[in-house]
């Protein structure tokens, strides 16, 4: 397909760039971060057109991923193969229930707190909900370090805008920040899914961003191998104009649901509110004692009872 | 995961003073998805012999039934019950039989042999029998269980004792197992009577 932005160098160089990047590649599908800059160098961006596996291997295309961190890559025979186990040998998988959903008082966000190897508990105590900063939260799902690192990076980022541009930056920013991050690593084996939640000028804010560079806005996710499960609940019993109580068991009673059904999803059912005053925990509540509050044990009826005489 | 952790389990046998405990989780489910919490892993062979499978369920319910029909047929020719020890050679028999095709399951076995002398073993999937003088586990938690039982047990224990060990022993392993839990339930059997108990758990 002949792409309409290719033209000689010449035309375009004399007059100004009123066209962004962005508007070249409209016609391309795009989610690279680098023709946020190729503007400036007048060079067109084609790294989309290219299948990820090469730009991901980071051979001659560095000027490409400048601006995201880089990592040295080993020096081996095969390269191909060593990523491949390197993948397979830190693979998670995204064993855990995460959920969010906006509604007329702003945001719910609700995690568990179990953390497995495989079939082994390591932790019933894993903070999945990340305070990216008062008022900005994200949630862990798939590899717990890459959830953390990427967090916090993205914390510093916004840090640094915020001191930039003298204004906080929005729940939008945040989570493109973050999904931009992502894709310059596709295919190198991060796992991460995570929501992010916020409150800014514009309301309340959620999205959805993974590490196979995916970013999606909506009012209702779940992330995780329990979210089957939660989802059920969730989209029953949602509305968007519950308050703030009934929206929390809500998100309680999701998580709860999904850890009943789910192996890899346990520990504690935390709920996190976000307001237009920032974020706030409401509960976080054992779901071992979740489920005998829910359904209590009710003594069977003895139909037939052998009585000393 | 294996096929032996397809469908999650877990089992203790545990020798107390004239008397055992057998039990097991109540969770079946499909990888980590689980499907049941009611599932029965124990069966009764006969008033004083117990046999636990733990392994894939559908090998476990094929067996028991297989062995409860060589049972019944031992019945009838011999007049009387299995001793403990001569079903276990029979199980470890059978389970030889497919040995190159076997059957995805563990066996536990717990009964009261000749005076009331209580006697368990476990066997691996191809019938190596393990016979021991204490405690035996199987199932997805065992290397768990086998932690929490050489810590909890003590020799010749009482009937109520040995029910508290056991109970504690296997819930506590199978909270550190995604695929098994959702519950417990005990036997413990003494020469007098059987008793069976459903344990509150935690259902995550």
């Amino acid at each position: 397909m002949p792409n309409p932005c290719k033209q000689t160098p010449n035309t375009k160089e004399d007059a100004p760039s009123h066209f962004p990047s962005s508007g070249c590649s409209q016609e391309i599908p795009f989610h690279n971060s680098s023709s946020f800059f190729s503007h400036r160098k007048m060079k067109l961006d084609t790294s989309s057109l290219e299948s990820s596996a090469l730009t991901s291997r980071g051979i001659g295309i560095g000027a490409e991923i400048a601006d995201a961190p880089a990592f040295q890559v080993p020096e081996v025979a095969d390269f191909d193969g060593f990523q491949k186990a390197a993948v397979q040998m830190v693979k998670p998988a995204k064993g855990t229930t995460t959920l969010a959903f906006i509604f007329k008082e702003g945001v719910m966000v609700a995690a568990d707190s179990r953390a497995s190897m495989g079939g082994y508990i390591s932790s019933q105590s894993v903070k999945k909900i990340i305070e990216i900063n008062p008022y900005l939260l994200g949630t862990m799902a798939g590899g717990a370090a890459d959830c953390q690192f990427w967090h916090r990076n993205l914390g510093i980022k916004c840090r640094l805008h915020e001191l930039a541009n003298k204004r906080r930056i929005s729940v939008t920013g945040a989570s493109k920040l973050l999904a931009n991050i992502l894709y310059s690593y596709r295919g190198m084996g991060l796992s991460v899914g995570t929501m992010i939640a916020g409150w800014d000028e514009t309301g309340p804010g959620l999205y959805y961003v993974d590490s196979e560079g995916g970013r999606l806005k909506g009012t209702r996710f779940s992330v995780g191998s329990g979210s089957p499960y939660a989802y059920g609940v969730l989209d029953s019993g949602y509305s968007y104009d519950m308050s703030v109580e009934e929206a929390a068991e809500l998100a309680r009673r999701a998580i709860y649901h999904a850890t009943f059904r789910d192996g890899a999803s346990g520990g504690v059912a935390s709920v996190y509110h976000v307001g237009p005053e920032g974020w706030k925990k409401l509960s976080g509540d054992d779901v071992g004692e979740l489920h005998y509050k829910y359904y209590p044990v009710v003594p069977n009826t003895v139909e037939q009872e052998m009585v000393e005489v | 995961m294996s096929i032996f952790e397809y469908n999650g389990s877990a089992l203790i046998a545990m020798v107390g003073k004239n008397c055992f405990a057998i039990a097991s989780d109540r969770r079946l489910g499909v990888q980590l998805q689980t499907i049941a919490t009611d599932f029965q892993r124990i069966y009764k062979v006969h008033d004083r012999l117990f046999l636990g499978l733990s392994g894939l369920a559908t090998d476990a319910q094929t067996l028991y039934q297989r062995l409860v029909f060589r049972h019944k047929l031992y019945q009838l020719r011999e007049e009387r019950d299995m001793k403990p020890e001569t079903f276990a050679s029979l199980v470890s028999a059978i389970l030889y039989e497919k040995r190159f095709g076997p059957y995805f399951c563990q066996p536990v076995i717990a009964g009261l042999g000749d005076e009331d002398k209580p006697f368990i073993c476990t066997m691996d999937s191809i019938g190596a029998k393990e016979l021991a003088k204490d405690f035996v586990v199987a199932g997805t938690a065992s290397e768990s269980l086998y932690g929490a039982c050489e810590a909890m047990f003590k020799p010749d224990m009482e009937a109520e004792e040995l029910f508290e060990t056991v109970s504690q022993a296997l819930l506590s392993s199978v909270d550190r197992d995604c695929l098994s839990g959702w519950g417990g339930h005990v036997y413990v059997v003494t020469p007098t009577e059987v008793r069976e108990r459903i344990l509150k758990g935690r259902m995550d």
